[in-house]
């Protein structure tokens, strides 16, 4: 479906037909845009710090600074978020974890690495729906108001995602403070808006389903991690989104659009989340995308490299496997080549390696580590 | 780099941190290693610290030297880590492009950013060894920082210097010292 037919589409507004949605959206309706609050109100304070947090986004070295792609993400977010679009601004992160957040005063960020965990537009528009269906229920207010310490209040900005406070976790940090009532509103305002913009409901459960994927593979199981903690046991809460999605049928993913549009970006953000060095999370990760998505060669290099990076037992035979998958594919990445050479050295053969190398030389003349690798080719020669 | 910076401050605070300092002439590092410096460097001792010596010219945050001698196979590269998140461990097998992916690993647990920018084969420690520089961006501040290191791996163990420090003034005021401790290393075999 093009671009076009998939927004008419989107007009088709079966938002009256839905019986027994669990809150009923009869009962529910946007709000109204909201007027900034007093200075003086406690509001009012969350509002300017969210502004002075924003100015800093602004100049941050993370921010994502293409303005076309860019733009692409606030027309989605603004589809989902309708009469509250002039209020949305999105500010796209690079950074290499599951994240998105949306503050009071309407500042959004969006972090690549969940850019590149979605399949499509309807996954994201589902986490940024339920972003927007918190920011329409005010439920940081909730959580200010609920916070009586310091640090407690510092739980608040971590709501938020500040630059700093929360990178380490790897998952949603606005998963972490709400109450669980707060999160499963927002599920459900997120699934209408989703729907209202005319995307597919069933999506938002395969990102909940695809998440728990990689959090299991985590040393710990996930069993630490606060999102299983303090929130609805995922299987309750995929199993909610599943049931709440049936009620909701029709709409669109607009998946080519999205592969199209985040195509140019796909090497850097894989590039950085080999980099994290969660290599059984990025395995699970990759072995996902590279089955739904089996065009793209990136990301048969990039599991071959987590593979040889990992280097347990038969680790590498299963970088050759992937490595050798991608190379027969044009326009394939020139590590895929420096991979195979560089494990054909270990395993001494000369031949084999130094014509790979080679060829990731020609390929990327100019590659940081293009010294090392001339190295590795005369040492091949004798 | 955020959770040294925490431990630093909290030490700090607690009065558990000290700091010595590191004489010029001949240091021995480990039990391996030999390091000659022609000036004073401060050395941080941190409770709970990790495999490393931490440095500094100018004081942390500012400016960091991390000096590996002797981490064994299997060994991590940092200190314990309590939260569930996964250790980088040295493998003796590990090539260069392994061992630095091993620091950046570390380097950006809190979601900075690093830009690998130099690999390159190098003698360190009187050992066949590499040199690389990069460029990391911290998450906590947004400031950028140059960063270079040595390393080899002598009896399948690791050697190595790393050192970063704001890339405006303060690295490439002390790069040419590092390059000079780098010079003089001496791995015992």
């Amino acid at each position: 479906m093009n671009r076009r037919r998939f927004l008419a589409a989107s007009c088709g507004g079966c938002a009256g037909l839905v019986p027994g949605f669990g809150f009923g959206q009869s009962d529910w309706s946007a709000p109204a845009r909201f007027a900034r609050p007093e200075a003086a109100s406690d509001e009012g304070g969350l509002w300017a710090m969210m502004d002075r947090e924003e100015s800093r986004l602004r100049r941050s070295p993370f921010t994502l600074r293409d303005a076309q792609f860019t733009a692409y993400i606030q027309d989605i977010a603004c589809r989902l978020g309708g009469e509250h679009c002039p209020d949305i601004r999105v500010h796209v992160m690079r950074t290499p974890f599951f994240n998105a957040s949306m503050a009071p005063n309407g500042m959004m960020q969006v972090w690549t690495g969940l850019l590149l965990r979605v399949e499509n537009e309807a996954q994201l528009a589902a986490v940024l729906g339920h972003e927007i269906g918190h920011y329409m229920g005010r439920h940081s207010l909730d959580s200010l108001r609920e916070a009586r310490s310091r640090s407690a209040a510092a739980q608040v900005m971590g709501l938020f995602g500040l630059v700093g406070l929360v990178g380490q976790l790897g998952i949603a940090a606005s998963m972490m403070s709400y109450s669980r009532e707060n999160e499963r509103e927002a599920d459900r305002i997120g699934l209408l808006l989703m729907h209202k913009a005319g995307y597919a409901t069933d999506e938002a459960a395969k990102v909940w389903r695809d998440l728990q994927l990689e959090l299991k593979e985590r040393p710990d199981g996930g069993a630490r991690n606060p999102l299983f903690a303090t929130h609805p046991a995922p299987e309750d809460r995929q199993q909610e989104l599943a049931t709440l999605a049936a009620t909701f049928q029709g709409g669109g993913t607009n998946a080519a659009e999205w592969q199209k549009r985040v195509q140019p970006f796909l090497r850097d953000w894989l590039v950085e989340e080999v980099k994290r060095g969660q290599h059984e999370e990025t395995i699970a990760l990759l072995t996902r995308l590279a089955r739904d998505i089996p065009s793209r060669p990136e990301y048969l290099v990039a599991r071959g490299e987590t593979y040889r990076l990992r280097g347990a037992r038969e680790d590498l035979d299963k970088a050759i496997a992937d490595y050798t998958m991608a190379v027969a594919v044009e326009g394939v990445p020139a590590e895929a080549y420096r991979g195979l050479g560089m494990i054909q050295r270990l395993r001494d053969q000369p031949a084999e390696a130094r014509t790979n190398l080679l060829r990731y030389l020609e390929l990327a003349p100019q590659a940081p580590d293009a010294a090392m690798i001339k190295s590795y080719v005369e040492e091949l020669k004798s | 780099m955020r959770n040294l910076l925490i431990v630093v401050i909290l030490a700090a605070l607690s009065g558990c941190a000290t700091v010595n300092k590191m004489e010029s002439g001949s240091q021995n590092i480990g039990e391996r290693m030999t390091l000659t410096l022609d000036g004073a460097w401060n050395h941080v001792a941190l409770p709970g610290q990790g495999p490393a010596q931490t440095w500094t010219m100018e004081g942390l945050p500012v400016d960091v030297l991390l000096v590996y001698s002797g981490l064994k196979d299997g060994q991590a590269i940092h200190r314990a880590t309590s939260s569930g998140q996964k250790s980088f461990n040295f493998r003796a097998s590990m090539q260069p492009d392994e061992i630095v992916g091993l620091f950046e690993g570390f380097l950006t647990r809190d979601g900075s950013q690093f830009q690998m920018t130099k690999l390159e084969p190098a003698n360190f420690g009187g050992e066949k060894g590499f040199r690389f520089e990069y460029a990391l961006t911290r998450k906590v501040d947004g400031v950028t920082l140059s960063g270079m290191g040595y390393s080899t791996v002598s009896r399948g163990e690791l050697f190595a210097l790393v050192y970063q420090a704001p890339r405006l003034t303060f690295f490439s005021r002390h790069k040419e010292r590092v390059e000079q401790i780098a010079r003089s290393a001496q791995v015992k075999t």
